[in-house]
């Protein structure tokens, strides 16, 4: 019983309170879920790749200053072959900003080869995502995402049913390789073996045990392949079984897909400004006041919007 | 009048002073601020006018006997499950399974609903001024749905006894529905109930009562037989 939530203004370019409204949203969600939370914001566009590297999956005080360590040695590694521009860390993340000509995949795996328990949790151009084990209402005492400004944002209260609760198996998820791709995902995509299955033998390297980590790797794989992000999530609904609502978003563009039964809900709004999905209308009212309607989507159904 | 503002306050309380209001004897209340709370209004069994201003959660008025409910704004899933009787209006649109198991009473979803209208209803009336989503009717067993826009595939599956009227396109129909003419007498009874529940509905440019179609069941599922396996197969 996750939680997802999107926003996207129409109307406020890259300057819209995308922080604030997702975690307004979230934190209304927190009751279906209260295992991890985290966002997946789109700030302005840098010339910067940037990166979200996760240390270790649980933080005790005693590693405090091993991982600064560790966060050293990550940016010495990076610095080999990109520039960079910016570091800093909170709690188990490392941020950098870099300059890098190269695959984006070749720089993951340097980063990746630090430490079995790192991570590159995210990277894109405008995409940062911030996730953490337990309720939302703390993610912003932690990272201050409360003023991040952007053009659009996805969020994610879990409650775990199948796999591990820990930072990895925490949402969104970033699909590894893509720059600024992230999905969130409410449901259970029954066929997942059988899809993993299938990537694996195509090469691709999975980080979880979680089902909705296919989704990301689906849909990047589909638009890689020339595919609109629209086109993607419906080919989405040909091919994955079970119950889902999710959400993907790319640096342009963001949508949701509905499984065509219905089975998990998703209720949405649309005004001259702005978009707002959530798991229950309750998340919509309690980040957006004034009169609009909301609505729930139709099973089978995939609206997607080109910022 | 009474008023109940939900504004910093729980489901639980609000739901203790409607419940108070009620047994008080308070014909008239009205709730305040829900911002989409869920199971509001629930297992009111006494008859009252309670007015929701704003949009409700999941499993709003469930299993309510006697009260009128009119919810100004959206409903979430579950509205008026398992209702015995009473009234539930809605004048915006309705989450999944809307008015499922209603034994008797009223529900009127003035814009559309969702899917699984009026699942396994055993009874009473389900008007939709827009469109419904996918699988209304199933296993309907007794009562009359309506719906004066388009509604979605599996439309009427596996029923019994319920009769649905549908004003604009079915996308498929489910498993052993089939579609009748209305008589006249439907027909006239479809004028005098839209008349009263939906007037706006009947006033519109372009509406007309001839377009309904009737959907009820074929009742090749209501008894096993052999020759009608294939029917079957689809069905399970």
């Amino acid at each position: 019983m996750c939680g997802i939530a999107c926003y996207l203004t129409k109307i406020n370019g890259d300057r819209a309170p995308v922080g604030n409204k997702v975690l307004h949203m979230l934190n209304a969600l927190s009751l279906r879920g209260p295992d991890s939370a985290g966002v997946a914001l789109y700030g302005p566009r840098s010339k910067h790749l940037l990166l979200q590297v996760k240390l270790v999956d649980t933080l005790g005080e005693a590693e405090s200053n091993n991982l600064q360590e560790l966060a050293d040695h990550i940016t010495n590694v990076v610095g080999k072959t990109a520039d960079i521009a910016e570091v800093s860390r909170t709690a188990e993340y490392l941020r950098l900003k870099v300059s890098f000509g190269g695959d984006p995949k070749t720089l993951e795996r340097h980063i990746e080869s630090a430490d079995k328990e790192v991570e590159v949790l995210s990277m894109g151009y405008s995409l940062e995502i911030t996730k953490q084990v337990g309720s939302p209402v703390n993610l912003d005492s932690t990272y201050h995402l409360d003023d991040f400004c952007g053009s659009h944002g996805i969020g994610h209260t879990r409650l775990s049913t199948e796999s591990s609760i820990d930072l990895s198996h925490s949402q969104p998820f970033w699909s590894h390789g893509n720059p600024d791709l992230a999905i969130a995902h409410n449901g259970h995509i029954t066929n997942y073996r059988n899809l993993r299955c299938k990537y694996e033998q195509n090469g691709f390297h999975f980080y979880t045990q979680n089902d909705s980590e296919i989704i990301g790797v689906y849909i990047g794989e589909k638009l890689s392949m020339g595919m609109t992000l629209a086109e993607a999530m419906h080919a989405s609904l040909r091919d994955f079984d079970g119950s889902f609502s999710y959400l993907a978003a790319t640096e342009d563009s963001v949508g949701f897909a509905k499984d065509p039964f219905g089975f998990k809900p998703l209720l949405m709004t649309e005004t001259d400004g702005f978009v707002a999905i959530a798991t229950e209308e309750l998340a919509i009212r309690a980040a957006f006041k004034g009169n609009y309607n909301v609505h729930e989507a139709p099973a089978g159904e995939v609206q997607a919007w080109q910022l | 009048m009474a008023t109940i503002d939900c504004f910093d306050k729980t489901v639980r309380d609000v739901n203790t002073k409607l419940r108070d209001f009620v047994s008080g004897g308070k014909n008239d209340i009205h709730i305040i601020n829900p911002e989409s709370l869920h199971n509001l209004a629930v297992a009111i069994t006494k008859a009252a006018n309670i007015t929701i201003d704003g949009s409700v959660g999941y499993y709003c008025a469930g299993m309510i006997d006697g009260p009128t409910i009119r919810i100004n704004g959206s409903a979430g899933w579950g509205l008026a499950e398992s209702m015995l009787s009473g009234t539930v209006r809605v004048n915006g649109s309705a989450g999944n399974g809307a008015a499922a198991a209603i034994r008797d009473g009223t529900v009127i979803i003035e814009a559309d609903a969702a899917a699984r209208l009026g699942v396994s209803m055993k009874g009473g009336l389900v008007l939709v001024g827009g469109n419904c989503g996918y699988m209304a009717g199933f296993m309907g067993q007794k009562g009359t749905l309506i719906v004066c826009g388009d509604v979605g595939a599996g439309f009427a599956d596996s029923m019994y006894e319920t009769v649905c009227f549908v004003g604009g396109e079915i996308a498929e129909l489910g498993t052993d529905a089939i579609i009748e003419k209305p008589t006249e007498d439907e027909y006239s009874y479809l004028s005098r109930t839209l008349t009263l529940h939906l007037p706006t509905k009947m006033e519109a440019p372009g509406f007309a009562i001839d377009r309904f179609k009737k959907v009820i069941s074929g009742r090749k599922l209501w008894n096993f037989d052999n020759q009608d396996w294939e029917t079957w197969r689809e069905a399970m």
